[in-house]
């Protein structure tokens, strides 16, 4: 009985306001599809991680004949004395240096080929000026330096680089996106906030006569309380849901379905989120919207509707 | 037709051996810091199952006095003691329980503009958690009791001031309270429809309920010969079993 009469009044309160919990809704489903997108971001960074700091290497660039502004390649193309000077080197440089192989130019230049099959420039660069290289697989990919330092200037050596970095740089960008994406998402609960707490003032305007009543003949705080907590729940839940979906679009139909294919010509980037990951956030994101919910109608309550 | 008020019969008085169902203990009432008081050292006595009429002229302190009593609004002094609830040190969360203990009646009705005369009583035991049966017992019955049993399915719209009035004594008494708070309910009515009212007021204190009506309706007052508590400028001036009301009283508190 006392739950039938409590979701008429629900049913009631919905309908009469409508609009703002149409609002409440949307803001949610906003605000959650931020959070969202900021918490996947991050792990899609952790997985990311995970995947390249197993793959990448160092890689040591061996002097080419167009080179020879360097100082340490100023002989010239590298030497095959050199190439075997180095190895040796490499070799003496275990455990740290947990494998390396050789990239000789020819296959320098078919990757090269692959990478920039849609390039303009390729026509212009000539096979000997791609360099051959060294790609050195650290035990710890952070003991970079040791390597560095060992390989840098070396005669026959052009350059050393860390390809971590490269990878650091992306990791920087997907951290900025998660960091602005979380920043959106407080904006927008900010926003929800307000707008379900106006919310709640207003439908406590609308029903003021009822809740007197109420009020008058001795109803308890939790039954005046109640359908109030129950709307804004359900229009926050349903944002969530909303949001699910959009963010589970975005997953499955940008990421997987997308950007997986378009990454895989491109050398066989593997390593991104997918729907499996949207799952590990979703608890957050509707614990998060159910929280922000009774929380806030709790304290809008204890502003606007005397018991 | 509703029964007919009967001065005859003198109403049973709270003064003397019946139990107290609503006391005033030095009460005073400010409603803001500086403000002249709206009660000031009122002391007064409501027995279980009286009629009191409170009378006196607008802003006398009749209003003040209702709203202290269903604890919307604390005293500033002294104590109010309700069907044994002391309001004084009455927790927050024992308000509703004090407030299930009386029925109240304004004079603007109140009802739910939306729900039938039905509704608008169930509303009260859906409120309250009352089950389906007892509701289904209940409502009729309070409905009976104020003659629109043949109006149940009708919207408050539909019915006649008096009309209204009854529907509200009846959302007001379906939890059967043993007190019955009405505050100017023949204001908006004209005198006879205002006679039946209180008749039905009347009919409900023989139940056994406590009744306090605020009013400054003379007419009415000399008719039911009860009670009356008059106040002026927050002071009780008067306070008699089956008296009168002057109507020239009134008027002098408009001339100092």
């Amino acid at each position: 009985m006392r739950v039938g009469f409590i979701l008429g009044e629900v049913v009631n309160g919905l309908r009469r306001n409508a609009g703002m919990v149409v609002s409440v809704v949307l803001v949610t489903m906003v605000s959650l599809v931020f959070l969202g997108m900021g918490l996947l971001a991050q792990r899609q960074v952790d997985t990311l991680k995970g995947y390249w700091y197993d793959r990448v290497q160092v890689s040591i660039f061996l002097c080419t004949p167009d080179t020879t502004d360097v100082a340490s390649c100023a002989g010239g193309a590298v030497t095959e004395a050199q190439r075997e000077q180095l190895a040796s080197e490499l070799d003496s440089l275990k455990p740290l240096v947990q494998e390396y192989w050789y990239e000789s130019n020819d296959e320098a230049y078919q990757r090269f080929r692959e990478q920039f099959r849609n390039s303009p420039v390729l026509d212009n660069i000539p096979q000997e000026s791609i360099p051959e290289s060294f790609r050195v697989q650290l035990s710890d990919p952070t003991k970079y330096e040791v390597v560095a330092s060992a390989f840098e200037g070396a005669p026959g050596v052009e350059s050393v680089e860390d390809q971590r970095e490269v990878v650091d740089k992306l990791f920087t960008f997907l951290n900025a996106v998660s960091i602005s994406a979380v920043a959106l998402a407080a904006a927008m609960v900010v926003c929800a906030v307000l707008l379900i707490s106006t919310t709640i003032r207003l439908t406590a305007w609308s029903r003021r006569r009822e809740t007197n009543i109420m009020r008058l003949v001795g109803a308890s705080a939790f039954t005046i309380h109640i359908p109030f907590i129950v709307e804004t729940l359900l229009a926050v839940v349903v944002g969530a849901g909303l949001a699910i979906a959009l963010l589970w679009a975005m997953v499955h139909y940008g990421i997987t379905g997308f950007l997986t294919e378009l990454l895989a010509g491109q050398g066989g980037m593997v390593g991104l989120i997918g729907p499996g990951d949207l799952w590990m956030v979703v608890p957050f994101l509707v614990g998060g919207a159910v929280l922000l919910a009774v929380v806030t109608s709790w304290l809008a309550l204890i502003r606007h509707v005397r018991v | 037709m509703v029964g007919r008020p009967s001065p005859q019969v003198p109403a049973p008085s709270g003064k003397g051996s019946a139990p107290t169902m609503i006391t005033f203990e030095h009460v005073t009432m400010r409603y803001a810091k500086g403000d002249p008081p709206a009660l000031r050292d009122i002391d007064l006595e409501i027995g279980r199952g009286e009629f009191a009429f409170v009378v006196g002229a607008s802003g006398s302190g009749k209003s003040t006095l209702m709203r202290l009593i269903i604890l919307e609004r604390e005293a500033t002094q002294g104590r109010v003691i309700v069907a044994g609830h002391d309001l004084s040190t009455l927790p927050n969360r024992k308000i509703p329980v004090l407030r299930r203990k009386i029925g109240i009646v304004f004079q603007d009705f109140r009802l739910l503009a939306g729900k039938t005369v039905y509704q608008n009583v169930a509303y009260v035991l859906q409120v309250l958690g009352a089950r389906r049966h007892t509701i289904k017992q209940l409502v009729p019955e309070t409905l009976e009791l104020v003659g629109l049993e043949d109006k149940a399915k009708r919207l408050p719209h539909e019915l006649s001031g008096g009309e209204q009035q009854r529907v509200a004594i009846a959302r007001a008494m379906v939890n059967k309270p043993p007190i019955l708070l009405a505050d100017e309910p023949t204001g908006n009515l004209d005198p006879q429809i205002s006679e039946e009212i209180v008749a039905i007021l009347d009919r409900i204190n023989r139940t056994g309920t406590t009744v306090v009506m605020a009013t400054h309706d003379t007419t009415i007052v000399n008719k039911f010969r009860k009670r009356v508590i008059q106040l002026r400028d927050g002071v009780v001036v008067r306070d008699e079993d089956r008296g009168e009301y002057d109507a020239l009283e009134v008027e002098a508190v408009h001339t100092p």
